[in-house]
């Protein structure tokens, strides 16, 4: 048991579904904010909905501001969902289709003086015009701004968003990111988002847990994980793309990140590496290469630079993380 | 509006195998026959009312409907459908969502008790009412303590009514409310809401065009009820009796006037809640009709 005083969030949950039983702990404090990543069906939305009150915990529990709002303690009874001063965008995205936008965005404000915020809330969602139209008349990412506006509009003390930018234009989505880290902080809130997006999560979150078959694999700086991952599967999940087994050491490689490659030999930055490259094809403004390992192994760099298919090239992997199984 | 011309173009360019041509004679088929089933149904349905209104001449609605206590029958139609879709809403709405959130225990035995009646002759409705409610009937016994019964009386009438009404509503609104997505209902609990506030501010406007539906076709079936009331409630005197009574007393003639009072009487209802309900569902789709 932890003496130290409560945190904002502590969770420390279980929630056994038919085929996966999602394990999660960790505590935020005011102005932090979490990103989970995994792939589908990994178990984050579960956490978020656990969090909400929508889907109960088969064991553990979860605190608000010390509060028991969800789990089973002796002496406490887990909150209703309206009570827990919880806001939360989910996917897919439904809203209240006989109110109009508006009145969808002030849904959970109870008191007037939010009204002149609402307004404001609706100009930064760049839903003005669109006020007094219904959900049915809107498109997928004007659902989902609608959606976050409904969801900060109140009053919340922790905010879960469930891939609430998915359907956005992308040069849309960093505005909105803003005003969602925004109105969090202005609230004292802490945020948790769940995506399955790399790049999406480390924009949003300062800390970033990777999450695989229900387990929260590693925790850290949104950065850190990307660069230390902890283990071979962490690696993979977040991009590493070529594992180089360390030599004379079973059951740890080299992890090569594709985006961590530079071509020539530059020992001091890293490993190097010499292959032939199988292919080449664009990739954005960039080329992608598939390059083979003296070892024999496969993997796969971006470069500025198109180095032509068959002939043999060196490349330094720029401090590549060791990682074992 | 035809739009032929498209489909003709591509299949005389080539574009389109030869299959089409059957899929458009199919298609062609059954327009046809949706326009000549519509047809049937208008003249069946709506045959009736234009012979009502041809035989009717003001000087027999005059002389049936013009002298005192002849109005008598309509009002106490109105009462007793009016108090059974009172207690049908009271008993019925709780019910009918229950029902459709899956929340009841026995829910597949308390739908079957609810549809029985749908299932039986309002006849024999009548009949078994009278050992239930009637002066030897089981319940019959506990009304008579507080000077109730259940023959003839305006309560047996309501009773009546309601037997022969409520399944339509119950069933109407358990299906309004199992339209509308548990999610969204629980997207405004997420928003601070009871569950009280949920229902009013999201549920009921969202199965509002679904229960007023129900509601009107009670409605109508109440203010016509016939069988089980010939039954039990013989008297007070409802229209449908007044009906019958008046066929049987004076024939077609004597009867046609007071068929004119019950459908005025019965059929707006309905029709308004017909058109409020096909507006407010297309307004919410996102088409506007105003």
């Amino acid at each position: 048991m932890s003496v130290a005083l409560p945190a904002l969030l502590e969770v420390d949950l279980r929630v056994e579904r038919r085929a996966v039983t999602v394990q999660a702990g960790f505590r935020l404090e005011a102005g932090d904010r979490l990103a989970i990543f995994g792939t589908s069906g990994a178990g984050k939305t579960t956490i978020l909905e656990s969090i909400a009150g929508l889907t109960p915990l088969s064991g553990g529990s979860v605190r608000i501001e010390g509060r028991l709002v969800a789990g089973k303690l002796k002496g406490q009874t887990a909150l209703a969902p309206r009570d827990r001063q919880v806001a939360i965008v989910r996917q897919p995205t439904t809203l209240f289709p006989h109110l109009t936008v508006e009145q969808n965005v002030a849904y959970g404000v109870r008191h007037s003086p939010g009204r002149d915020h609402v307004a404001e809330l609706l100009e930064r969602l760049g839903l003005t015009v669109l006020a007094r139209a219904r959900g049915a008349a809107l498109s997928g990412g004007q659902r989902q701004r609608v959606a976050l506006g409904r969801a900060l509009a109140g009053p919340f003390r922790v905010l879960l968003l469930d891939e609430p930018l998915s359907a956005v234009d992308l040069d849309a989505r960093e505005a909105l990111r803003l005003l969602a880290i925004e109105t969090s902080l202005a609230r004292g809130a802490a945020g948790i988002l769940v995506t399955h997006d790399l790049a999406e999560a480390q924009a949003f979150a300062d800390k970033l847990g990777i999450i695989d078959s229900g387990r929260l694999l590693q925790m850290g700086g949104a950065h850190e994980v990307v660069l230390s991952p902890v283990s071979r599967r962490v690696a993979e999940l977040v991009g590493y793309g070529g594992f180089i087994p360390v030599p004379l050491t079973a059951g740890r490689w080299h992890a090569i990140h594709p985006d961590r490659v530079i071509l020539g030999s530059r020992p001091e930055r890293g490993l190097v590496l010499t292959g032939p490259v199988i292919s080449t094809r664009p990739f954005g403004a960039r080329y992608e290469c598939t390059v083979s390992d003296r070892s024999g192994e496969h993997f796969t760099v971006h470069l500025d630079e198109a180095p032509p298919a068959g002939e043999v090239w060196m490349m330094t992997a720029l401090d590549p993380p060791v990682v074992g199984a | 509006m035809r739009s032929t011309a498209p489909a003709g173009s591509m299949a005389a360019t080539g574009v389109v195998p030869s299959f089409p041509i059957a899929s458009r004679l199919v298609a062609r088929g059954s327009t046809v026959l949706a326009l000549l089933g519509a047809l049937v149904i208008w003249l069946a349905l709506l045959g009736p009312f234009a012979v009502l209104i041809k035989n009717l001449s003001f000087h027999s609605i005059r002389a049936a409907l013009g002298p005192p206590g002849a109005l008598e029958p309509l009002w106490i139609s109105l009462g007793a459908s009016a108090v059974a879709l009172g207690v049908m809403i009271l008993f019925g709405t709780p019910l009918a969502y229950l029902l459709a959130r899956g929340r009841l225990p026995l829910a597949r035995i308390v739908e079957l008790g609810v549809m029985l009646p749908l299932m039986m002759p309002p006849l024999v409705i009548g009949l078994l009412l009278i050992f239930l409610i009637g002066p030897e009937g089981t319940l019959g016994n506990l009304l008579a303590d507080i000077h109730l019964t259940g023959v003839n009386t305006f309560f047996a009438l309501v009773v009546a009514e309601f037997y022969e009404a409520a399944p339509f509503y119950v069933l109407g609104a358990h299906a309004a409310f199992a339209s509308v997505d548990p999610r969204i209902e629980q997207d405004a609990t997420l928003l601070g809401d009871r569950p009280l506030q949920a229902f009013v501010r999201i549920t009921l406007p969202l199965a509002a065009p679904g229960l007023a539906t129900g509601l009107a076709t009670a409605w109508a079936r109440a203010m016509g009820a016939f069988g089980a009331v010939i039954i039990i409630a013989y008297y007070p005197r409802g229209l449908p009796n007044q009906i019958f009574i008046a066929f049987q007393e004076f024939g077609l003639s004597g009867a046609l006037p007071f068929a004119l009072l019950l459908v005025v009487a019965a059929l707006p209802l309905p029709i308004l809640a017909y058109l409020w309900s096909a507006r407010t569902r297309a307004r919410v789709a996102g088409v506007e009709t105003t």
